[in-house]
């Protein structure tokens, strides 16, 4: 029972921010926009997050700090791929490169110092029970993942808004001609995916390992990415997808834990599953016959109005 | 005053060139003003970090064993992003090329001839082309994305790293230390100016340049992968066919990238130890950019990308900048050369306000 909860509790911490960054990527590319800094923008929320964190101790400012360092970041991309029209292939890749260094350089006098994890949501009176714990024992972002998933749900397929954001996705020409701002609206999504990016990275240092680390997203940023592939560019799915790497990520532990055959797997090839499973994943969603047809029609494409 | 973007009739090949320049004087103006902001030497920074590996001539040799990987891998990329393939992988199939380069040194422990260091390099380019074949097969038959996979099989890469020198490869000798043992001296690259460091990578990276601008310039296969990128449709028309050019993009920056991790892990580690994925295989990607995706541009954004590698070292030691701060510089390049891309195809017009018609 114990292990069994263990488990679950691991499990949820280790999909929450691929959940975050993924959900802010899917509505990024939803717009028509591809952005491949997630990666990039993690890193620099986490810093951001961490650095907060480490003086002040309130892990609110610190993902509202992380959210802010990601939107600033993803306006580098905007104003490159948006604004100048650049490729959105190489400014991605551009954006992990420059988070990547922006992160190491900030962090660079904050290694091996250690902040306080984040507490906690609820008031512990109702985590007592295991079922509690396992249900309403989880810090605030586990709950801001979930209800995410709804809002982003509910924004693009129940409201007006959201209509427009898929329709400069789906034909970037028309919605133009109907008077929508194309260049406005990818701008603001892409704003979106840089808070959410941020936020998700300042989950590393606050519900992971409490200290700052160079690169201490490992490759999550990407396989948020992948993840919206493998959801076919929908909300619910998405959550499945997080859960499901969250599973992958831990395995080692229980596998470990239960000994037997498993425990005899090299350490290594576990760390290297989550990112042989993405490959998987990819493969398997491109058997299916629709998966091509639901990604956004305008994506990765630039927009030049042909009036 | 306003300004206004007008299309060029045809795109500029004066801003083609002049951008990469450009891009690399804005990163030294830019860059000394912000690493000053942030409480650095900005102007010291950017000496130590542009300047001082031209100037110093004892610096010129790590410039050389720093450009070579940058060259020979950037190259390759250069030939596959003109097709449009977008092998981001190069790091993994780098850390292939220098494992199975590794696999023959220590099968031949102890042996001696002239044929040990070709077999190695033989079995660097195959491992390499063996594990960009993956995207390859993958995106060919069943549409999946190259970045996603290429991006993960290096992830991967890392790891098995880690496990063969842990355990089957690791140095009996080693007391303990994940590494495998010495390359006996016939597994070694010989420098080739005697008191240096320079190896034989480093003209085989200036060779690989010039064959491969020959090739793309002169040949049907650099035209094939030219027109595929251009114009995908004209492509079509003329019979090349996109799979055939998705394959041969990739297995040709596979080799590339698994011949530099050989010739690096031959040359300069002379064993396999954790620290050999250095990054190269990512950094290329900015030199296949800054060197306009032109072989021969590539040879001079290689060596451009060393000198910020080299001197990003000297900064380290003589004004405490954090070594971090070489990757800031490399991607500012990158974003100016984008930010710079609209001057081909654009030109900036200065939009001289109409007096109001009249008022009233």
């Amino acid at each position: 029972m114990d292990l069994t909860l263990a488990i679950i509790v691991t499990v949820v911490g280790a999909s929450t921010p691929i959940l975050i960054a993924a959900l802010g990527e899917l509505v990024v590319e939803r717009s028509g926009v591809l952005n491949l800094g997630v990666e990039g923008m993690m890193l620099i929320g986490a810093i951001a997050g961490f650095v907060v964190q480490f003086h002040t101790g309130n892990p609110y400012l610190a993902l509202l700090s992380g959210a802010a360092a990601g939107t600033a970041a993803s306006l580098i991309f905007g104003f490159l791929t948006l604004s100048l029209s650049a490729n959105q292939t190489a400014t991605g890749l551009a954006l992990t490169i420059f988070g990547t260094g922006f992160s190491a350089l900030a962090g660079s006098s904050y290694s091996a110092r250690p902040v306080t994890l984040m507490q906690p949501f609820l008031p512990v009176e109702i985590a007592a029970h295991p079922i509690g714990k396992v249900l309403f024992g989880y810090s605030f972002p586990i709950y801001f993942a979930f209800a995410m998933v709804v809002v982003i749900w509910y924004f693009l397929h129940k409201t007006r808004a959201g209509l427009i954001l898929r329709a400069v996705g789906e034909n970037d020409q028309s919605a133009h001609s109907i008077g929508y701002s194309v260049i406005g609206v990818r701008y603001l999504a892409v704003m979106f995916g840089g808070a959410m990016a941020g936020i998700a990275g300042a989950c590393f240092p606050l519900l992971l390992t409490p200290q700052w680390a160079e690169r201490m997203t490992a490759g999550r940023g990407w396989i948020a990415v992948a993840l919206v592939v493998f959801a076919s560019w929908k909300p619910f799915r998405l959550l499945a997808g997080a859960y499901l790497f969250g599973l992958v990520m831990t395995m080692e532990l229980y596998a470990k834990a239960g000994g037997g055959v498993l425990s005899v797997i090299p350490s290594e090839l576990w760390a290297a599953l989550p990112y042989l499973a993405t490959i998987v994943v990819l493969v398997l969603i491109s058997l299916r016959r629709d998966a091509s047809t639901n990604a956004p029609a305008c994506l990765g494409k630039p927009f030049l109005p042909t009036n | 005053m306003q300004f206004r973007l007008e299309k060029r009739r045809e795109p500029s090949q004066f801003m083609l060139y002049a951008t990469p320049v450009a891009a690399v004087a804005l990163t030294m103006i830019v860059g000394a003003i912000i690493f000053s902001l942030i409480g650095y030497d900005g102007l010291g920074a950017v000496r130590e970090i542009f300047l001082t590996p031209l100037t110093n001539a004892y610096k010129w040799q790590d410039l050389g064993v720093k450009a070579a990987p940058l060259i020979i891998i950037g190259v390759g990329l250069s030939i596959a992003y003109r097709a449009n393939v977008w092998n981001i992988g190069a790091e993994g199939q780098y850390i292939m090329g220098g494992l199975a380069g590794t696999g023959i040194a220590l099968l031949t422990y102890g042996m001696t001839g002239w044929w040990v260091l070709p077999l190695m390099v033989l079995a660097g380019v195959l491992g390499g082309m063996a594990y960009a074949a993956i995207p390859a097969l993958l995106k060919t038959r069943l549409n999946v994305n190259e970045i996603l996979t290429s991006l993960m099989l290096t992830y991967a890469s890392v790891q098995l790293i880690y496990y063969l020198i842990r355990a089957p490869w690791k140095d009996p000798m080693g007391m303990g230390f994940p590494q495998t043992r010495l390359f006996s001296e016939a597994a070694r690259l010989p420098t080739i100016i005697p008191g240096t460091i320079v190896h034989l990578g480093v003209p085989i990276a200036i060779v690989v340049g010039l064959v491969a601008w020959f090739i793309m310039t002169k040949s049907v296969f650099g035209y094939r992968m030219r027109v595929v990128g251009a114009a995908p449709h004209a492509a079509r028309y003329g019979g090349f066919s996109e799979h055939k050019t998705i394959w041969l993009a990739l297995l040709v920056s596979g080799a590339l990238a698994g011949l530099a991790g050989v010739l690096e892990v031959a040359g300069p580690f002379q064993r396999m130890v954790p620290g050999f994925p250095t990054n190269y295989g990512f950094t290329a990607i900015i030199v296949a950019f800054l060197g306009r995706l032109n072989p021969l541009g590539v040879i001079i954004a290689g060596i451009v990308l060393a000198i910020t590698f080299v001197g990003g070292e000297v900064a380290q030691t003589t004004i405490g900048l954090p070594n971090a701060a070489t990757g800031i510089f490399q991607a500012m390049m990158l974003f100016f050369l984008l930010a710079g891309d609209i001057l081909i195809k654009y030109r900036v017009r200065r939009v001289v306000p109409q007096p109001q018609a009249g008022a009233a």
